[in-house]
């Protein structure tokens, strides 16, 4: 059978028009993708895996949910091996090669120094829950979202519990020798004295230092009424809390969440030192006097048992952080479509997110969205499901 | 103060010693510097750590396969980083193959342990005391290892070889010594005792990947300044440098101590370039 023309010309036409009715119908079910950058190896994997735990459920309900408007989410994860360079680079793929336009992370502040101006270049919208301050800004990463405190909160937390609550006014501030650690008391020694408080004494100490009783003793002597050690280093601050129980000097410890991590639990010499050691935590992820989450956590942490999720080796606050964020974005998405400029002018005015981790709010010139009163300290010996007891002085 | 300052300081000092003497058993075999020795204390506490606490095995057991273990990472380090730069000792590339080694392994073990300190088991089922196993274990460990040591080189044939191999590499070898083997059989002993440094400091130093460039670094200050290649010189020296870095602890404090410690240790060198029980090397011209 010959072909004429004529029907060549209308089997085209009708082709063309088919292929162009087809297509809507392909990007509604098109899945959007979203880059997530967690640190699954290496040095800071403990909270990247839990985080992920809650980033994946979150994931999960949204598609089972529907999606955006039918579209599934789609998580493309790059494991960044506790790595800035490979954190970087992983973006850089993310962007490039994935064409992604929303990525999630990274989770730990060396990588996020390293991705964040990257991602801005390259007009990527970019929510972290990194601590260290500079890590926000709207005027130079105009399109950077924190949904975590900032390390002025968390030291501004404990320095507060210090003062205002356990009423000490001699306290000794000490870190280890890390950038993370000197950061820290630079910056919170200041703050305690503007508070009223008198630092009596003021050190940083190599973490490997195998004995830290002189530093102890000359705290004791200095009159200190209270320790805050600034470091991520179990083995550093679990030496403090032994040696303080070896000492009998039954001064409290108020510092850095790692104080009341497995880790550090383990390196104790005896189970009892662990009482009077405070750390940083999170109110609505904390036991309450009563011994009760909040009604949102509690109903949370359910879904989380029913799902199999283990809680064994992580901290609640970790899942319920990685929970909310592919949840914030999902709600923008849903409210102003996929667009990352849209999403950035509708976060620009989010107010009070209902987040499991917290209440989140953003505006132009604060992109800094956790609120100061949800860091708090916490009993460090109360672990249970993942969750801490709320440290004493605390009201409901 | 003066206990805190005597048995912690003489107790870390061992260990520093222990490496010190570890630099010594493989230099005196080969001329090279190995700067896996305190890579070789470190995985001694992570052996002990993950043989007794972990897989609870029985002390004894424990002890010998961790030893046995550091005796294999000696071998190894012979054969990847020492056997391939010996032609080449003028250049000094052991320094790169070492450190490169050095590096690897404590990388491996910062994936495969993990990078936060562990504990390390309680070895004898004894109360804490003032005068703890922690502090006097060390010191034991230092002692045994000194007097194997002498009663090694001075009444075995074996010893007397190793002695033969430091004193003229090329004599020794013109007179039918098995130089090679010998050499791996020194740094197999030299890893068995590097080993028993950080499993004997365990309770100390915890099972840490980061004791590694610290064990390296204060364990060479022995070396220094005792004498390259003099044990008895490195275990005075790393005794008494364990007594002044804790001196300097407690007087000083803080990142300043570590300062002092350096400081000392520039000035005495800058002193006494051949170390404080060194002899001048002479030569015929």
């Amino acid at each position: 059978m010959s072909l004429t023309r004529r029907q060549a010309l209308a089997s085209a036409g009708v082709a063309v028009v088919a292929s162009s009715l087809a297509k809507p119908a392909i990007a509604a079910n098109e899945p959007i993708r979203v880059g997530y950058l967690p640190a699954l190896t290496g040095p800071s994997s403990s909270t990247g895996i839990g985080i992920t735990r809650g980033t994946e459920l979150a994931v999960a309900e949204i598609n089972a949910a529907g999606g955006i408007d039918g579209r599934p989410l789609e998580l493309i994860t790059r494991d960044t091996q506790s790595d800035p360079t490979k954190a970087v680079n992983a973006a850089a793929e993310l962007v490039n090669q994935q064409q992604v336009k929303v990525v999630l992370g990274p989770l730990n502040s060396g990588e996020s120094l390293a991705a964040v101006p990257m991602l801005a270049r390259s007009k990527t919208l970019q929510v972290h829950p990194c601590w260290v301050d500079s890590l926000t800004d709207p005027a130079k990463y105009p399109m950077c979202f924190r949904n975590a405190p900032t390390n002025q909160q968390i030291g501004g937390a404990a320095n507060g519990y210090v003062v205002d609550v356990l009423k000490h006014k001699k306290v000794a501030v000490i870190s280890d020798t890390t950038g993370y650690g000197t950061a820290s008391v630079n910056a919170y020694v200041p703050m305690l004295k503007t508070k009223g408080a008198e630092v009596v004494y003021q050190g940083n100490v190599d973490a490997a230092n195998p004995d830290l009783k002189p530093e102890l003793l000359r705290m004791q002597s200095a009159g200190a009424e209270a320790i805050m050690p600034w470091s991520v280093n179990a083995g550093f601050l679990s030496r403090i809390i032994n040696t303080r129980g070896d000492m009998g000097w039954d001064v409290p410890i108020v510092g850095q969440t790692t104080l009341g991590s497995g880790q550090t639990k383990d390196l104790l010499e005896k189970p009892e030192y662990w009482a009077k050691v405070y750390p940083n935590n999170f109110r609505p992820v904390c036991y309450a006097p009563g011994g009760k989450l909040p009604e949102r956590t509690a109903a949370f942490l359910d879904r989380l048992k029913s799902a199999k999720i283990d809680l064994s080796d992580t901290l609640l606050w970790w899942i319920a952080l990685g929970y909310d964020s592919p949840r914030m974005i999902a709600e923008a998405m849903k409210a102003v479509g996929p667009e990352p400029d849209k999403i950035v002018g509708y976060l620009n005015k989010l107010k009070g997110f209902p987040g499991v981790y917290g209440d989140i709010s953003f505006t132009p010139e604060q992109h800094n969205g956790y609120p100061d009163g949800e860091v708090v300290m916490v009993e460090a010996n109360s672990l249970k499901d993942g969750a801490f007891n709320l440290a004493p002085g605390y009201s409901t | 103060m003066i206990q805190s300052i005597v048995l912690s300081g003489v107790a870390i000092g061992s260990i520093y010693a222990l490496i010190g003497i570890t630099y010594n058993v493989m230099f005196s075999a080969s001329r090279v510097f190995s700067f896996t020795a305190g890579t070789l204390g470190m995985i001694g506490g992570v052996l002990g750590s993950l043989f007794i606490a972990r897989m609870g095995m029985p002390v004894a057991a424990g002890l010998l396969l961790a030893l046995v273990g550091g005796a294999v990472l000696g071998i190894v380090t012979e054969i990847v980083a020492v056997r391939p730069v010996l032609r080449s000792l003028d250049q000094h590339l052991y320094v790169l193959s070492t450190l490169a080694l050095a590096l690897m392994v404590q990388q491996f073990v910062a994936i495969e342990w993990g990078t936060d300190a562990r504990p390390f088991p309680r070895l004898l089922p004894t109360a804490r005391t003032d005068f703890d196993q922690q502090f006097w274990l060390p010191m034991l460990a230092c002692i045994v290892v000194i007097v194997g040591l002498e009663l090694l080189y001075r009444y075995t044939l074996v010893g007397r070889a190793f002695l033969a191999i430091a004193e003229d590499n090329f004599a020794a070898r013109a007179l039918g010594l098995p130089e090679r083997g010998l050499r791996i059989a020194s740094f197999a002993l030299a890893g068995a005792i590097g080993t028993l440094a950080g499993f004997a400091g365990g309770e100390l130093l915890l099972a840490f990947f980061g004791n590694a460039p610290m064990l390296t670094f204060y364990g060479f200050i022995p070396v220094a300044l005792g004498g390259m290649g003099n044990n008895r010189g490195a275990v005075v020296a790393g005794l008494l440098l364990g007594l002044f870095q804790q001196t300097a602890n407690f007087l000083i404090g803080g990142i300043f101590a570590s300062v002092a410690v350096f400081t000392v240790f520039i000035l005495v060198l800058l002193m006494r370039p051949e170390g404080l029980a060194g002899v001048t090397a002479q030569r015929r011209v």
